[in-house]
């Protein structure tokens, strides 16, 4: 059994799994890129290595170099965390080839959920539904591709094959835009994953994305902690979930309906540890699997906050070999999460990524409050990895309590520095639609407008201009200052230069 | 002193009276505004309303951020909104559009290349930035000019990428 962890990423989630060691006496070994020298998982860790310089692929892709870093510092076992090499069977494998530990599932199921095209066929096969779509064909040529897609129909999803985070994926509405989409897809899945395959699926039109979180042991058992609802998405990229869902409330069976598929689900890959199973639940509650995610997923905090359960720690027990210490029936929700993805992006100009060090941050707190964070005064945003700097997270009684509390949050909650998509967060929690739960995956692209000041009703216009003016003016008479008392700056020739010129 | 301020083409008329007093429209404000710690950040008590302001200073505009609304300003003395009124609309349509980069990254491709025609809307060059890969569209139709980077540089933010004539 292993004492000594080496967590294998960066960022809120190596934090959170340090975290996690800490409170299990385990001993923790951190990995670091050039730009990360200074990150707080370097500083939080026992020991830290360096990887190599900044890009993914020369650091935290370097697999290789982990493994070593792994052997050399004694660690016994690896946390992949998310994204980088979390769903990389190979690596899992090579893992375990050393005499390593890998927290996570085994290589075998990595590979059957990991490639989209299988997963689909072999949840097909234990009888769970799948959106219509090509899978369980390999992989296809365009022309392969562009002669299925009227079969399927339209509005149709291109997906990467080996893909997730809404990389590599194109809507297409018509066979003719269908050949630019194709190229676009597969160069992006290429760049995100070094895979250019890529399937379709039918487009599910009033959908939510619904999850279940699975936690199975390596004696067999699986069970389930509930739901998350995903649907509060912009490109497919997740910005905030909720759990319970609310379209599924109080209904206690189709819950319990769900979650039953989703073990179904992971017992037809022989799952280990935690994991995710996708669905897509139309608005007359038929759900569809959509795929698992083989990792510790991002949204994770929320249903910690409505059971109770360490997930990370559930993880590393299971990987130590130990049996699940709850039954299903042991598993009881109790209240409401809610959790904003805070992203150095800028929600005013189409979401485009904001890089900076950041000069200042103020972290909200209270009762119900916890903040998952990477980031503190100092830390420069690059543009190396991706945008999301902190989960903002809350719990309520209720639905409602939830929601206050959030806003309250959010309105405490200030990152100076970088740009952040924190009034997207404050805009959705004015919005009607948000508080009925009348939502969708659209509903962000679709019905959502951050611009759209003049149906909010703290709009100030007037302070906002007192406040222009008044830092418009204080710059204005600085200016004036240093001409007036003579104050010259670093050049006195060029001093000289104006002064000469005034009196020509 | 006496400024017009513009927020989403209403004009406010302020005058600062002194360092308690303004005067919105004529209607005036008792005030308290300090800059937070060296920050871009201001707290305001306005007639005993208390606000934290985020501002962004942005070429020739203001951007203000409070109670997560964001406010466009530019402020001007009555001077300077002459002189802007007299230059007018000077600034014509055929100008050299220069595409510079919004964020810093990679170049991934050029779909733009120089004499190409091109279309308002089309893809100029994509840029990856946070693992995204942003299209950069043209604003207008054009011919596409001087192609300053090449696929697999390295820029920053602002920096000249390639321009359409």
């Amino acid at each position: 059994m292993f004492n000594k962890v080496l967590v294998a990423n960066r960022g809120e989630i190596a934090v959170r799994i340090l975290r996690a060691c800490r409170e299990l006496g385990i001993r923790t070994v951190a990995v670091y890129s050039d730009a990360d020298r200074q990150a707080l998982h370097v500083r939080y860790a026992d020991e830290a290595y360096r990887l190599g310089p900044a890009p993914s692929r020369d650091s935290y892709l370097r697999g290789d170099k982990i493994i070593e870093i792994a052997h050399k510092s004694g660690a016994g076992a690896i946390h992949p965390g998310y994204g980088f090499l979390a769903e990389r069977a190979d690596f899992a494998a090579a893992c375990i080839d050393s005499g390593i530990v890998f927290i996570g599932p085994r290589p075998s199921a990595i590979a059957a959920m990991g490639d989209k095209a299988i997963a689909r066929l072999t949840v097909a096969r234990a009888g769970v539904t799948v959106v219509p779509g090509t899978e369980g064909e390999g992989s296809l040529h365009d022309e392969e591709l562009l002669s299925i897609a009227p079969q399927i129909g339209f509005p149709l999803l291109i997906k990467a094959t080996a893909g997730g985070g809404g990389k590599g994926m194109r809507e297409v509405s018509c066979l003719e835009e269908m050949p630019a989409l194709l190229a676009a897809a597969r160069r992006e899945a290429e760049a995100s994953f070094g895979d250019r395959n890529v399937y379709l699926e039918k487009l599910v039109e009033g959908a939510r994305h619904i999850e279940v979180q699975i936690l199975a042991d390596s004696a067999g058992n699986v069970i389930h902690l509930g739901e998350r609802e995903c649907s509060i998405q912009r490109r497919h990229q997740k910005l905030l979930e909720e759990s319970p869902s609310p379209f599924i409330g109080e209904d206690e069976e189709f819950r319990q309906k769900l979650g039953a598929v989703a073990v179904r689900a992971a017992q037809a890959v022989n799952y280990e540890n935690a994991g995710t199973i996708e669905f897509l639940v139309d608005k007359d509650k038929n759900f569809y699997f959509l795929e698992m995610n083989t990792r510790l997923q991002v949204e994770h905090p929320i249903t910690e906050l409505v059971t109770g359960i360490d997930i990370v720690k559930e993880q590393i027990r299971i990987a130590r070999g130990r049996q699940l210490r709850h039954k299903q029936e042991e598993i009881h929700h109790k209240g409401w999460a809610i959790e904003c993805r805070i992203n150095a992006e800028d929600p005013y100009n189409d979401f485009i990524p904001s890089t900076g060090r950041i000069t200042h941050t103020l972290l909200p707190t209270g009762p119900g409050v916890r903040v998952d964070t990477g980031v503190y005064i100092g830390f420069e945003v690059t543009p190396f990895y991706d945008s999301l700097i902190s989960k903002l997270i809350v719990w309520g009684e209720t639905r409602g309590e939830a929601i206050l509390r959030m806003r309250c949050a959010l309105d405490e909650y200030k990152i100076i520095g970088v740009r952040t998509n924190i009034p997207f967060h404050q805009r959705l929690m004015d919005s009607h639609r948000f508080m009925g739960a009348q939502y969708d995956t659209r509903f962000v692209e679709e019905r959502f407008l951050i611009h759209a000041a003049e149906e909010s009703k703290s709009n100030r216009p007037e302070i906002a201009a007192i406040v222009a003016t008044l830092v418009a003016h204080q710059q204005t008479e600085r200016a004036a200052h240093v001409i007036q008392h003579g104050e010259r700056d670093t050049s006195n020739w060029k001093w000289l230069g104006r002064w000469e010129r005034l009196h020509k | 002193m006496k400024y017009v301020t513009t927020i989403e083409a209403r004009e406010y008329t302020v005058e600062i009276l002194d360092e308690r007093h303004v005067a919105v429209d004529g209607v005036l404000y008792e005030i308290d505004f300090v800059p937070v710690n060296n920050q871009p950040v201001y707290s305001l008590i306005v007639n005993g309303e208390s606000f934290d302001a985020h501002v962004y200073p942005d070429e020739e505009i203001w951007q203000v951020l409070f109670q997560g609304n964001l406010y466009t300003a530019r402020v001007e003395d009555e001077r300077e909104k002459r002189l802007r009124a007299t230059l007018g609309s000077a600034t014509s349509e055929r100008e050299e559009f220069l595409l510079k980069a919004p964020m810093p990254g990679m170049v991934v491709s050029v779909p733009g290349q120089p004499g190409q025609r091109v279309q308002k809307g089309d893809v100029l060059l994509i840029l990856e930035s946070m693992k995204m890969q942003n299209e950069l569209k043209s604003p207008r139709d054009g011919l596409v000019g001087r192609v300053r980077v090449d696929p697999g540089d390295r820029v920053e933010k602002k920096d000249t990428l390639l321009s359409v004539i």
